[in-house]
């Protein structure tokens, strides 16, 4: 009797305490996390030095590094996040299904996918540039650009992949590959001239195969590449947006700065102390 | 190159066994689920009543006409729209276990109408029920002619789960991408992933030659 009265008023102050909550306004995706205690976040895993297994088969890279940022900022522990392994065609899909909270898995903003998930901040801007095999035909972007349409260029499968390459070789025979890995092995097997691609990519390919390839020397094409979440609440981008903007701004820059250095292999500048950047 | 191709295999055999189990996971079971559910399928066009026979006829007809990517990714993304949420691993063997069964009722239905009528009828002389009559008569029978074929259907399921990859399920050709984007040997670790999926199908063929010996007719 005791324990049923004991129970039911527990049951009783539980519902006081959840009615505050209940009486905001329609809860936010932001809630949600809170509440689940952990981040959903889409990203894949074949893509060096976005996202990643390392030899002891865990994720690492930036855009992993994005989501680290985006946990701390939520729990205070960067480690408090559940990875939906997904591929490149699934990022808007498992978005706008429900199946992430967060997509940060290099995806490059355009009005076409701005319409159907909202995009977060900025959190790198890429370009692309072309990498050449050290000893081979074409020494650098002028012997290519000569080269006309004898030369082959391999890139990644794009919407945009035919007149990327264009912009830059307007001649050039362009074969597009699934994957990263395959538009080197393409480079290597010599089925391709040069290899165009995120210099991103390109430079940390070439850290890892010292003296085997050189950079032809042009970059053009810029991308922004922004986190992606469900379209309609405001609240959880904005939170999201905060915690990336102060990453790269504020408290988190050094968690930044480290990641950036890590896969990159740059040096950032710290923020100017007082004036606000942003309003620069 | 080849000392450091081992090399990282070594450093890559635990995940790589992983992926080996789940693509055998994922295969066993789409083919069992998928020859029981076929099994019924090829019953039911052979000797279902009018309604039913049209019905499945359909569903044969439509699964087996659709891609088994488009299966795979409509059973992830869709079924979650109406509330089903299924997991990627859940989600893909269900797809693929509904595309074997409609293969598999097929092979079943073409065993047994190659089986002369008169059996049935001689089953039926003799007393038999209809359960007894395709127990004892046209089962065994039917597995001799449809094994063959099940193989083949086998070794395919075993190739489809390979586009589990894309939702998401680490199985053996998402892993071997994983260690490619490491290591960046497309070449070396393609090979050893055919390799492997060569011994599952190998395997999958002598189940199939043994059954075949188990149930040959005795000379």
């Amino acid at each position: 009797m005791i324990k049923t009265l004991t129970m039911a008023a527990s049951f009783a102050v539980a519902a006081l305490a959840a009615m505050p909550a209940a009486a905001q306004q329609p809860s936010s995706k932001l809630d949600e996390v809170l509440s689940r205690g952990h981040l959903i976040l889409g990203t894949g895993s074949t893509n060096a030095p976005w996202h990643f297994k390392s030899a002891e088969d865990k994720l690492q890279g930036f855009d992993i590094d994005m989501g680290r940022i985006i946990a701390k900022a939520l729990f205070g522990d960067p480690e408090k996040i559940e990875f939906v392994n997904q591929s490149s065609d699934a990022r808007i899909p498992n978005i706008t299904t429900g199946k992430v909270d967060i997509t940060c898995q290099f995806m490059t903003v355009t009005g076409e996918r701005a319409q159907q998930i909202a995009f977060t901040i900025p959190y790198y801007r890429e370009g692309v540039g072309l990498m050449l095999k050290a000893d081979g035909k074409y020494a650098d972007y002028e012997a290519l650009k000569a080269g006309g349409s004898s030369v082959t260029v391999s890139v990644l499968q794009n919407v945009y992949a035919e007149d990327m390459v264009h912009a830059a070789l307007p001649e050039a025979t362009v074969d597009q590959y699934e994957s990263v890995d395959l538009i080197y092995q393409a480079l290597e097997s010599g089925r391709a001239d040069a290899a165009a691609t995120d210099q991103s990519s390109l430079a940390w390919y070439m850290t890892q195969n010292p003296g085997r390839y050189k950079d032809a020397g042009y970059g053009w094409n810029p991308q922004t590449y922004a986190c992606g979440v469900k379209r309609g609440d405001q609240d959880w981008l904005n939170f999201v947006n905060t915690a990336l903007h102060e990453a790269m701004t504020g408290v988190e820059f050094d968690f930044y700065a480290k990641s950036f250095k890590t896969w990159f292999g740059k040096d950032l500048m710290p923020p100017q102390i007082g004036f606000p950047v942003e309003y620069k | 190159m080849d000392f450091s191709f081992l090399d990282q295999l070594w450093v890559a055999r635990f995940p790589l066994l992983k992926g080996l189990g789940v693509s055998i996971s994922i295969s066993l079971s789409s083919i069992v689920v998928g020859t029981v559910l076929g099994v019924f399928v090829g019953l039911a066009l052979t000797y279902g009543v009018r309604p039913l026979k049209w019905l499945v006829r359909g569903y044969t007809d439509f699964i087996r006409g659709t891609p088994v990517l488009v299966l795979v990714l409509a059973s992830y993304y869709v079924l979650g729209t109406v509330g089903i949420n299924l997991g990627p691993f859940q989600a893909g063997v269900l797809a693929l276990a509904i595309f074997c069964s409609s293969h598999v009722g097929e092979l079943v239905r073409g065993a047994l109408q190659s089986i002369p009528k008169g059996q049935t009828e001689a089953a039926k002389a003799i007393g038999l029920t209809f359960p007894q009559t395709f127990a004892y008569v046209l089962g065994p029978q039917a597995l001799r002619q449809a094994l063959p074929a099940w193989v083949n259907t086998a070794a395919e399921m075993v190739k489809a789960s390979t586009l589990l990859s894309i939702i998401g399920v680490a199985e053996l050709l998402l892993r071997t991408q994983e260690v490619i984007s490491r290591t960046f040997m497309s070449l070396e670790f393609y090979f050893f992933a055919g390799f492997l999926y060569f011994v599952i199908n190998y395997g999958i063929e002598r189940f199939g030659r043994y059954v075949e010996r188990k149930t040959a007719v005795p000379s």
